[in-house]
Parts: C-alpha cells; sequence; structure tokens
C-alpha cells in the first residue's frame, strides 16, 4: 500500500501534488461489473449509502443526520470559495451571498424538506449568525490551503457520486480541491479532528469511488487527506492495489452494516 | 513587548494590529525546534513506555494548580464562558446582537444539540436564570465595547481548534483558540490569537497565551504574531508578541504540566 505520512505545510503539501505518479490507472467495465456483483451478494432492504467515514467505522451507525452550523459549514464554505475564484469578495462577504442564495431557494419554493435551504429559513437570526461564522472558519482554511499550491487548482461542485449497477448501492467520496495534472488530477479532501487508525482505509475508500465515479474509470494520480486542526496530512497514490483495497473495504463495511441491523432487527 | 490595556483608547482590533511596517518576516523554522523540546522533554519524563490512555494537556490545565478552586470552573462559570463564546463568534462576522443572552443561548444549542452542560442549564430554575442573563448582558457590553469592528480582509476565524500528539501518542495538546486573525500565506507574521476569560485575569492567563502560541506553532508549522487575552469581567488585555523565548517557556509549563499528571498515574 501507498500511504504516505507528512506534516501540513507549504513545501510538503506541493511535494505530495508534484511527486504524486504519472501514470494514471484506469478502472474497466470488468472491474465495475465485479464490484456491483459483490454489493448485490450482500443486499439489504431500502436503499444503501457508503462512504468513507462509515468504512472508518467499520459499518456501525452514528447518530441521525440533523443540519447544525457544523454540518452546514462545508457546503456553504466551499460554495463560497467557487464564488471568490469568479468574483472578489471577501470570504465573509461571499458565505453571506451564499447564505441569501439558499434562503432564497427557500423562499421561492425551491427546497424540499429537510434541505439546507429549508433549516436555514426557519433558523433563528443568532444561528444563522453561527452558520456563518462556521461557513467563514471553513472557507478560511482552505483558501489558505490552496493559495499554498502552485498548481492550478479548482473547487469541485459536488462530492463524487456513484451509483452501483443492480445493487441499490450509492457511494459517495468527499473531495474539495482537484488540481490538474496533464491526463488526470491529484484530489484533496479537508476533514476536522485528527487522523485515527482506519484513516488510511477511509482514505484508499475515497479513492476507489473517485475513480468509480469517473466516466472513464480514470484513477486520480493521488489522494490527499488533510487535517488542518492535527496540522497532518495522509495520501495514497491511484494504483490498482489501493483501489482494489479501497474496494473490498467498502464491501466489507456493507457487510457489516448488514450484519448490525440483522442483529438490531433480532 | 508586553501592553497593558486597563483604559482602552483603541479597539482591540487596533493592538492586536500594531504597526504594519514593523512586523517581523514569517518564522517557519522554529516549530520543528519546539517539537524537538517537547519529545526530549517527555521522554525525560515518561520514557519509552506506551500509555494505554494519553496524557491530555489543555489550556485550562495550565490555569491553576490541583490544590485551589477557581470559580470560572464551576458550571455557571462554564455555561457564562460558553455564552460569551458565542457572542464573539457573533460578532467576529459582523452579526449585530439585540439580545445577547437569548441569541448566546439559540447558537449554543443550535451548535451542540443535547449535552451534560445543556441539560443543567435547562435545570436552572428563573431565578439563576435571570441571574445568569444579567451577567452574560454585562460581559457582552463590555466585550462589544472593547472589541470593535473586525475587518473582513482579516480572515478571522473563531473557535479554532487545534491537536498535537506527541511522544507517539502518549500526549496530546488541544486547545481551541477563541478567535484568530491573519493568514499563514503573506510573508510578514500576521496572525493574531485573541482569547477570552469571563474570569479576572492572572498568572494562568499569561500561560495560556503562551500555550496557544505554542499548539498553533506546532498545528501550522507558523509562529503567530501576537497572542492576546481579554477579560470581559475588568475589560483587561494582555496582549504579547510572540517570540522563540516565549514559545520555550511554554513548552517548559507543558512539561511541568505533563510531569505532575504523570506523578498521580
Amino acid at each position: 500500500m501507498t500511504l504516505l505520512h507528512r506534516r501540513l505545510t507549504k513545501a510538503d503539501l506541493n511535494e505530495l501534488v508534484a511527486e504524486a505518479p504519472q501514470e494514471p490507472v484506469r478502472l474497466s467495465d470488468e472491474h465495475r461489473a465485479s464490484l456491483s456483483a459483490r454489493f448485490r451478494a450482500v443486499s439489504v432492504p431500502g436503499h444503501r449509502r457508503l462512504d468513507a467515514w462509515g468504512v472508518e467505522r467499520a459499518g456501525r451507525e452514528g447518530t441521525a443526520f440533523r443540519w447544525s452550523p457544523g454540518s452546514a459549514r462545508r457546503v456553504l464554505g466551499n460554495a463560497a470559495l467557487r464564488r471568490i475564484a469568479h468574483h472578489e469578495a471577501s470570504i465573509r462577504d461571499a458565505v453571506r451571498d451564499e447564505l441569501g442564495d439558499q434562503m432564497v431557494r427557500a423562499a421561492s419554493g425551491y427546497s424540499r424538506s429537510g434541505s439546507l435551504s429549508h433549516w436555514l429559513a426557519s433558523a433563528p437570526h443568532s444561528v444563522i449568525g453561527l452558520v456563518t461564522a462556521d461557513a467563514v472558519n471553513w472557507a478560511s482554511q482552505l483558501h489558505e490551503i490552496s493559495s499554498w499550491l502552485d498548481a492550478p487548482w479548482t473547487i469541485p461542485t459536488s462530492d463524487a457520486y456513484y451509483d452501483v449497477a443492480s445493487a441499490r448501492t450509492t457511494l459517495r467520496a468527499r473531495r474539495d480541491l482537484v488540481v490538474r495534472c496533464d491526463a488526470s488530477r491529484v484530489v484533496i479532501r479537508v476533514r476536522s479532528g485528527a487522523p485515527g487508525k482506519s484513516a488510511g482505509p477511509g482514505l484508499r475508500a475515497d479513492l476507489t469511488i473517485e475513480s468509480l465515479a469517473d466516466h472513464d474509470g480514470i484513477a486520480p494520480l493521488r489522494y490527499i487527506g488533510l487535517w488542518p486542526e492535527a496540522g497532518v496530512c495522509l495520501s495514497v497514490d491511484g494504483t490498482i492495489d489501493d483501489l482494489r483495497s479501497g474496494a473490498r473495504d467498502l464491501v466489507r463495511t456493507a457487510v457489516a452494516q448488514r450484519r448490525q441491523r440483522t442483529l438490531l432487527a433480532a | 513587548m508586553t501592553m497593558t490595556l486597563d483604559s482602552s483608547p483603541l479597539s482591540v482590533v487596533d493592538a492586536l494590529r500594531g504597526d504594519r511596517s514593523r512586523r517581523p518576516l514569517i518564522d517557519i523554522a522554529s516549530a520543528g525546534g519546539l517539537r524537538s523540546l517537547l519529545e526530549d522533554g517527555i521522554f525525560a519524563i515518561i520514557g519509552a513506555e506506551r500509555l494505554d490512555a494519553p496524557l491530555v494537556v489543555r489550556a485550562s490545565s495550565l490555569q491553576q494548580h490541583f490544590a485551589t478552586t477557581d470559580l470560572s470552573m464551576s458550571s455557571a462559570g462554564r455555561i457564562r464562558g460558553i455564552l460569551i463564546g458565542q457572542i464573539l463568534r457573533l460578532l467576529s462576522v459582523g452579526m449585530s446582537i439585540d439580545h445577547a443572552f437569548d441569541d448566546a443561548v439559540a447558537a449554543w444549542r443550535s451548535e451542540v444539540g443535547v449535552n451534560d452542560l445543556m441539560a443543567q442549564f435547562d435545570a436552572l430554575d428563573d431565578d439563576d436564570r435571570a441571574r445568569l442573563a444579567t451577567d452574560v448582558e454585562a460581559h457582552c457590553v463590555t466585550l462589544t465595547r472593547a472589541l470593535g469592528e473586525i475587518p473582513a480582509q482579516w480572515m478571522p476565524r473563531s473557535n479554532v481548534r487545534a491537536s498535537q500528539r506527541l511522544a507517539g501518542g502518549n500526549v496530546v495538546l488541544r486547545d481551541v483558540v477563541d478567535l484568530m486573525v491573519g493568514t499563514s500565506t503573506s510573508e510578514v507574521a500576521s496572525i493574531a490569537l485573541f482569547d477570552v476569560t469571563t474570569s479576572p485575569l492572572g498568572e494562568g492567563a499569561e500561560r495560556s497565551m503562551r500555550y496557544h502560541a505554542l499548539v498553533q506553532t506546532l498545528r501550522s508549522s507558523v509562529m503567530p504574531l501576537r497572542t492576546c487575552t481579554f477579560s470581559s469581567a475588568t475589560g483587561e488585555t494582555w496582549i504579547r508578541d510572540v517570540d522563540y523565548e516565549l514559545l520555550a517557556r511554554s513548552v517548559e509549563d507543558v512539561l511541568a504540566n505533563v510531569a505532575d499528571q504523570w506523578s498521580v498515574r
């Protein structure tokens, strides 16, 4: 496996990007079919969603999702930075504009119940203030990291999603910055807290999902996870071994989830 | 340089900004040396043993010695501190505060959901709640007057968390800075750390200021420009320029705390 551990500094981050492997790996239709067959063998009633966090928690269910300033910050912060890329503005103003757009969406009836727009529209003044503060924190952090990068980068408009054919399974990979390198890319994702023992498998799961979500199946040259609170970064290379390992971890997580649901039902 | 501002002719933000032309070049070389000092010091205390649970150092661990009682660490004091922290977060993004107590409580509730401290807050009777509300309003007035407007160009970030594992995970330094301004991407040092306490300033506050600067240096490998602590109880502000000597003293504070914790294990 190709897990690398570095301190999160400008020099180390640029080195990780510059020294990524040169030749990208390509996933074939056979790879996709094989993964689909494995997920179909682990069927569950209803739809299943899997991501790196699930892999890191070995399939254990967490608390139910609820919107909060903390859970809204990444969506708003990344959107604010995309705005700044097109129109020069302070981060604070860009976050406010993004919040304004979300609220307009809710007011004009385009938001569904449970969406971020819907929650923001009913949130009190002070909660909007805290949402702004958290989104500004996130955007400032990502802005600082992106300004370290020597290579050109973009902020993707969404995470990577892949629906596994006939397996009622959706995979999601977090991605915050994409650095273009000739035929492929290096993907950077940012997480809060400090990396645990399962951070490597989580990163490999994101690498695999990102590769599957690419319509040509081209894997990123390297997937870099940043933990700014701890000041460290980890990376995995887009090798076929890492992709296989990521796919295995995702299937294992599906198995673990099904086992836990069976136990709960019993 | 140490500045003590007991009556504020200028806002804390202006004091943090200081004279721009006299800022030193950014220091990205000291973090490695400080980390080595800590690693060597911890090895001298704990040795090569692998601990089941790490020794955790926080700014509050350095505030007082074990035998003393600090009223700010009581439940009421902690709730008041959290609510003032929420108000600072709202002020950092230019929100107007109309009803300090209600705004702070709503913000806190949205952030944490349900926890022990929130349950204690919910259990307060009307008299205690009214007393707390009055207290928070008074602290808020002091804070708002002193802080002044924070320019968006300063990239203010509130409630900035940091965590550093040392000695193979035997010791973990945890920290939360109430407000951080400035960037590590400029050629001169510009990061300033601002901490609010609802207690009067004392010797412990000095150690906390140093600790914030140390943990931020270890986290980002960039030495901050200034570290500051403000008491919303007295309106007093302490500001220190960060240099290697200050950070080395904080290393000694941390090692002393690790030794204390190790001796009672």
